[in-house]
């Protein structure tokens, strides 16, 4: 449901249709300002990223359909990866690596969007599945926006290798998550 | 994991492909589950962070850069799209008298970015070419909120902005529609949904200048682009 609604505003959105990047916004402003803070602690760089999100949905820059999966993966993708174009021509050092390993706070207002609590809920446990190894590739890889060479430095690990241990580390949250939402159909 | 396209998912995730690299593993997206799930999965990452409250103004901040520099199909500016074209009506002009308090009630559209054209026109509106209408719309009996009508007609063009409050949220698809009516023939005039605090407000112009319809109603809508309404009268007034 959350998808063909989604997927009606982007088409009326590619229709210039002003009504309805309104909605999508009011829609996920909260979201992806929160997500794109927790990238950039930066309450000023995250309001860049998200006006510049708006910006590529609106000019059509970042074109969606649903061949391309979830709307929400989409968005989110194309949020982070705005957000890491943000980080790398920024000046500014990263933070430190003590303060990557912090996936989440637990604590989330009582009136929170009831959907986010329930999903924020599901990831948390799913990255607590992880070995912290595999959370902090996760971090840095995906939150921070590390390159390769960066995260085998971080990490310890051969950079050839580096693509992999990602890839088995989202690979065992995408298991743990189908546990939980009960998708574990699949066969791997 | 030999699959040299499964190999890209890394880089596809952070946005380093090239376009057409890019394309080619969305190819490889719709044949492989793995990869798709791994997108999937990987799409709810977001919902670690902690809920942070947006800064004060960075919606209109925002929706104004992000519209600037889209043509408008009028000259003057125009905050949303009408949902269709109006339909001429020819009929003899005929003016209202200035409504001075009607200015507040169109500056809170200002909500909307939509402030540059009605600052310029409060500034003139000693001038005969202005002529304001506001309108308070009442309710239906199971309905709580209220809203307010303007109808400015400035050099020919028939403006209705629309500001309503204590709206009750609404299903994704549904709208709030504006519908002026003649003679039992409405027209579409405008749509909007709510915000987080049930306010909404929706701007239309129409080419034609009149002052002969004689109903303003607002709908609840299934969905939005109706030609002619479909959902329950929630508001309306007599013009
Ligand atoms: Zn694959």
């Amino acid at each position: 449901m959350e998808k063909s609604t989604d997927t009606y505003l982007y088409m009326r959105i590619s229709e210039q249709d002003k009504a309805a990047l309104e909605q999508l916004y009011d829609r996920y402003e909260k979201i992806l300002f929160s997500f794109l803070y927790k990238m950039l602690e930066d309450r000023e760089l995250a309001e860049e990223a998200l006006q510049e999100v708006f910006i590529k949905i609106w000019r059509g820059k970042g074109i969606y359909d649903e061949s391309k999966g979830k709307f929400t993966s989409w968005l989110f993708r194309m949020a982070q990866n705005t957000a890491i174009d943000l980080i790398r021509k920024r000046k500014k050092p990263s933070v430190p690596i003590e303060e990557a390993m912090q996936m989440a706070s637990h604590d989330l207002p009582v009136d929170e969007q009831v959907e986010w609590k329930e999903k924020k809920g599901q990831i948390e446990t799913a990255v607590q599945r992880l070995s912290s190894e595999q959370q902090k590739m996760i971090d840095l890889f995906y939150f921070k926006g590390h390159t390769h060479e960066t995260i085998a430095d971080m990490c310890d690990i051969p950079l050839g290798t580096v693509k992999s241990r990602i890839r088995l580390a989202l690979k065992k949250l995408k298991t743990s998550l189908h546990g939980m939402q009960g998708r574990g159909a699949y066969d791997d | 994991m030999t699959n040299m396209d499964c190999d890209q998912l890394i880089d596809y995730l952070n946005g380093t492909l090239s376009k057409n690299d890019t394309d080619q593993f969305e190819q490889h997206l719709t044949s492989c589950t793995e990869c798709q799930e791994i997108v999937e999965a990987t799409g709810q990452l977001p919902y670690l962070a902690d809920p942070m409250e947006p800064p004060a103004g960075m919606k209109s901040r925002i929706l104004s850069n992000v519209f600037e520099g889209t043509p408008e199909k009028n000259d003057s500016p125009v905050a949303l799209k009408p949902e269709m074209a109006a339909i001429p009506i020819q009929k003899p002009k005929q003016k209202f008298h200035i409504g001075k308090p009607l200015i507040a009630a169109v500056l809170l559209a200002s909500l909307l970015g939509n402030a540059y054209a009605f600052m310029q026109l409060s500034d003139q509106n000693q001038e005969p070419e202005t002529a304001i209408q506001s309108i308070e719309l009442e309710p239906s009996a199971a309905f709580s909120g209220t809203a307010t009508a303007a109808m400015i007609e400035e050099q020919g063009a028939l403006n209705l902005v629309v500001k309503a409050d204590q709206l009750a949220e609404l299903d994704a698809s549904q709208v709030y529609q504006v519908w002026l009516i003649k003679d039992d023939k409405p027209i579409p005039a405008g749509a909007f949904s709510p915000n987080p605090n049930g306010e909404g407000a929706s701007y239309y112009q129409l080419e034609e200048s009149s002052a002969e319809w004689d109903t303003i109603a607002i709908t609840l809508e299934p969905e939005a682009g109706n030609e002619l309404p479909k959902g329950e009268v929630v508001l309306s007034s007599e013009i």
